[in-house]
């Protein structure tokens, strides 16, 4: 089946898909919208398996325009809106891009993209258009064509984009509903783009289930989101460390009431322990999911049953249902608990490789296997331990250090906002650490202090040389920790 | 002396935009919608304002009302500054 078809299955028509800026949007309503936007790219001369370009925030809109590709057969290539033009149209051409969806401030910010190419402005009158009929089903529809392609989170000088299949949508789509145990009820506050693969898994399984999604453009007032999430009487939320420590050290949150949020879901990057076990003292009658996946998984591979959280402190959990998840070492052999390896990932869910790089796609796709980059131990129940990125381990006077395992140190300091550690350059170690540090405002932490509290709880060998204190942590499109900025900061301080 | 306003600007023209030619927004103009301001930027904002007008910003307080433009942000630490004295 269609990927878009898939996702509407469930829909009542009278239910609530959508409370965004742009109103109320019932299941009848989208299902309009898609099919609009569908005939609309039919009557543009868009053809099954061409490209096509969606740049513009959260919104109904967005979604009844990824939809609608998907629906067509064609692939929907989402970009974020905070790039700037140029990156844009990098990632257009190397796409091959054949149209584009853009919304008002878009249309703005790249009105020169919008000469070159032909596109479609998503705005409010779309509420209003009279609904083409759905699209028929094609009987023999490949399930293992396109359906999007993806950006990566990665630093390299030119696009990466991972293709996701029709099946590798709707693997992860069931994988994640069924052990969420998501229904018709959920109310999920969706605070990360939907161009991120983890902001798309929220749209998929939310869509599949036939629930509501409260969508929220920005963080930056977190007491904004909050109120409406008090409002709307959310049931779900759904952030990445970063968005985390905000709510936990920034906001009013662990003292909101909240009594509707019954799921947290936490993924894109490690939550250190000491703030999970503050988000579960704030939150004891709500489920937290402790999530990991990547972009060329679709988005999940592994779960931690929220029962399990202090039991398991730390660990990922084990494969997801549909996925085989097995940490080896060098020679592709299982590891034992206590040793380190590579996180290998088999599964419907996993994507064909990416697009226009045969070389990268060699290297992380072997065999039907995803070779994930993540280093992790296992203890005896088989459950996962990051340990750290391959390319994060921190190598200093012949030991191999885990980052990870530093910033979990400085996290438990309560004066402490985030904090991440590098390896950077050194004759005599090899490499030396740096942590850096943001306070919370108004607090009167000193370097002594950070080294004290380091001294007292972590291996000599682990010890940072040097602390940095930074008003706050590069952060990329995705809100991850952009450690290579923190390593050209240094170098040139 | 430096009015609130003024030093506002110029710390968002320094720290936050890293801009040569100052604040070339106008003092109503939104911090949001003119992507000025994201979570990063308002935590590295309250952290200034704190330190320079000597006033305590509870967690509660950070909301566009009191924040999302200059002007906001003028009249909001003027009231906090009377309730000092």
């Amino acid at each position: 089946m269609n990927a878009a078809d898939d996702f509407l299955l469930n829909a009542r028509e009278d239910a609530i898909a959508f409370l965004a800026e742009e109103g109320q949007v019932t299941y009848a309503q989208f299902r309009g919208m898609c099919a609009h936007l569908c005939a609309e790219l039919t009557a543009r001369g868009i053809c099954p398996g061409e490209r096509v370009a969606i740049v513009a925030k959260n919104s109904s809109f967005w979604a009844a325009a990824y939809l609608a590709v998907l629906k067509l057969g064609a692939v929907a290539v989402p970009i974020s809106n905070l790039y700037p033009p140029e990156e844009v149209q990098r990632v257009l051409s190397f796409a091959g891009c054949k149209f584009l969806f853009l919304d008002k401030p878009a249309q703005v910010k790249y009105a020169a993209l919008c000469h070159e190419q032909p596109c479609f402005l998503l705005e409010k009158s779309l509420l209003q258009v009279q609904a083409a009929p759905w699209p028929s089903s094609v009987a023999d529809f490949d399930l293992d064509s396109d359906a999007a392609l993806m950006p990566t989170s990665g630093t390299t000088s030119r696009p990466r984009l991972v293709r996701v299949t029709h099946r590798n949508l709707q693997a992860n789509t069931d994988s994640i509903i069924e052990y969420l145990q998501l229904t018709a009820a959920e109310r999920i506050m969706v605070v990360l783009p939907f161009y991120y693969c983890y902001g798309a898994s929220l749209l998929h399984t939310h869509l599949r289930v036939g629930g509501t999604l409260v969508i929220s453009n920005t963080f930056t007032y977190p007491e904004t989101v909050l109120d409406k999430m008090e409002q709307t009487e959310c049931t779900g939320f759904a952030g990445v460390p970063s968005t985390y420590q905000i709510l936990l050290r920034n906001s009013t949150f662990p003292r909101r009431a909240l009594p509707h949020l019954k799921k947290l879901q936490q993924a894109g990057g490690k939550l250190h322990n000491a703030l999970l076990q503050e988000l579960a003292a704030s939150r004891p009658n709500a489920r937290i999911y402790v999530m990991y996946g990547q972009t060329e998984a679709t988005a999940r591979l592994s779960y931690l049953p929220p029962e399990l959280l202090s039991h398991k402190l730390g660990s990922i959990g084990r494969g997801i249902p549909g996925v085989r998840l097995k940490v080896l070492d060098e020679n592709g052999s299982p590891i034992q608990p206590g040793e380190t390896g590579e996180i290998v990932a088999w599964g419907n869910n996993i994507s064909p490789g990416y697009l226009n790089d045969e070389e990268a796609s060699r290297e992380k796709f072997r065999k039907g296997a995803l070779y994930t980059g993540d280093l992790a131990t296992v203890d005896e129940d088989g459950f996962i331990y990051i340990v750290d990125r391959k390319s994060d381990f921190i190598k200093s006077y012949g030991h191999r250090i885990s980052s990870y395992e530093v910033e979990s140190c400085l996290l438990q300091i309560p004066q402490v906002v985030s904090a991440a550690v590098v390896g950077l350059p050194d004759e005599q170690a090899g490499e030396q650490i740096a942590a850096f540090v943001v306070r919370k405002t108004g607090a009167a932490l000193t370097e002594q202090d950070v080294l004290q509290h380091c001294r007292a709880h972590l291996a000599r060998h682990m010890l940072p040389q040097t602390v940095i204190f930074l008003p706050a942590l590069p952060l990329n499109a995705h809100g991850k920790v952009l450690k290579s900025e923190l390593r050209k900061m240094k170098a040139t301080a | 002396m430096q009015t609130i306003q003024e030093a506002l600007r110029a710390y968002i023209a320094q720290n936050i935009l890293f801009s040569p030619d100052g604040f070339t927004y106008t003092d109503n103009d939104s911090f949001l919608e003119n992507g000025i301001l994201d979570s990063t930027g308002v935590v590295e904002m309250v952290a200034f304002i704190e330190d320079h007008f000597k006033i305590s910003v509870e967690d509660s307080e950070i909301t566009p009302q009191n924040f999302d433009s200059i002007s906001n942000l003028a009249a909001y630490i003027r009231s906090k500054l009377n309730h000092k004295h």
